[in-house]
């Protein structure tokens, strides 16, 4: 069954809707298991405190995008039907520097605080309130970063294309980078804080 | 007693084989934060409809009788509840509370939370994603934005940390 199965026709609209729960609920029961509810730790990544959340971020990019590219390479699915993200580049630095403030401040990213808020975390589903109404503003006072919003549109740029390498080279070069970041963090982490709590 | 927490490791890899299913079987990654705009756009809509429809991004969601609930990352994010909700009660931890460092004040930190929580619900927006939709899902698709997001994020959080330490630590 060559993937994806419901843009080749193998499963119908309401079975994809059936595994998005599916996947949904595998994806949230890793996120509690890693203690992602727990808005202490991942604050605690902003003091290199407990280092897991860049750990995990990093492990499970390289796993995903070595699994994709490993699995078009063996035929089992079709990379030309994904949806790739568009960059916009300077929207995507403005909005990570707010976005990462936000995430030191209020503990949590959207994904996170969903978890914890259903396992009873008050500060999560606070955060939430406040992220509702953060994604309200932005809507509703939409012409005043209208331009802003679709500066710079670099369409599907991704880094094999920006250091003009093969995919492979470039999956290579990120898989490292996590390696040694996570690494280094790490020996950060220790040397200032020592293990987790 | 709680149970011990997964290896960050094998918990990198749950979850990006999370996002392999995703592509394998509809084509496309996962995301929480679209779910979540959907759901105050839906609010919104009822409580002033006007507001709503003249706004130039959110009446697009309703356009031609549309529901924006009825989506593919609404339905994940339904699954991440029940998930993190079976983990919760199998690892028993499960209980109201606020979790805070020792120099502050729960409703001190519910006041960050709420700050927060608005600071990144703007700031998914510009970014047409986040931590899950546009930086892991974009990170392993090797998007260049999606990589200059997620550093961005943690330059964000390392500037402003020092300052609110009392939260923390």
């Amino acid at each position: 069954m060559i993937g994806p199965l419901v843009k080749n026709g193998i499963i119908s609209d309401g079975v994809n809707t059936l595994f998005a729960v599916l996947i949904g609920m595998l994806f949230g029961y890793a996120l509690q298991r890693s203690g992602f509810t727990n808005s202490k730790k991942i604050a605690g990544a902003f003091y290199m405190k407990d280092v897991d959340v860049p750990v995990v971020m990093f492990t499970a990019i390289i796993t995903a995008s070595i699994g994709l590219w490993g699995l078009s390479l063996l035929g089992l699915i079709d990379l030309g039907k994904f949806y790739f993200l568009p960059s916009y580049l300077l929207p995507m630095v403005v909005g990570g520097l707010i976005f990462g403030v936000g995430m030191a401040m209020g503990g949590f990213c959207p994904g996170t605080s969903i978890a914890a808020m259903v396992t009873g975390k008050i500060d999560a589903m606070v955060f939430v309130g406040g992220f509702l109404l953060g994604s309200l503003l932005f809507g509703d006072l939409y012409p005043l970063w209208d331009k802003f919003y679709n500066s710079g549109a670099n369409g599907v740029w991704r880094i094999d294309q920006l250091l003009n390498v093969n995919v492979g080279l470039a999956i290579l070069l990120v898989t490292l980078l996590a390696v040694f970041g996570s690494l280094g963090m790490r020996k950060l982490q220790y040397k200032f804080w020592g293990k987790n709590d | 007693m709680k149970k011990k927490l997964w290896d960050p490791v094998f918990g990198g890899i749950v979850i990006g084989i999370s996002i392999i299913l995703t592509f394998y079987v509809a084509g496309r990654g996962l995301g929480a934060s679209g779910a979540l705009t959907a759901f105050a756009a839906t609010i919104q809509n009822i409580v002033s409809p006007s507001v709503t429809q003249s706004s130039q991004y959110f009446s697009k969601y309703f356009a031609n009788g549309a529901n924006p609930l009825d989506d593919y990352l609404v339905y994940l994010v339904i699954g991440v509840m029940i998930g993190s909700f079976i983990a919760g009660m199998v690892s028993k931890d499960m209980k109201l509370e606020v979790l805070k460092g020792p120099n502050i004040s729960s409703k001190g930190r519910l006041w960050y939370a709420l700050a927060g929580g608005i600071l990144v619900g703007y700031a998914a927006r510009m970014a047409r994603g986040c931590t899950s939709g546009q930086a892991l899902v974009g990170g392993a698709e090797l998007s260049v934005g999606a990589w200059a997001f997620m550093f961005s994020i943690f330059a964000g959080g390392f500037a402003v940390a020092y300052f609110i330490r009392r939260q923390w630590i």
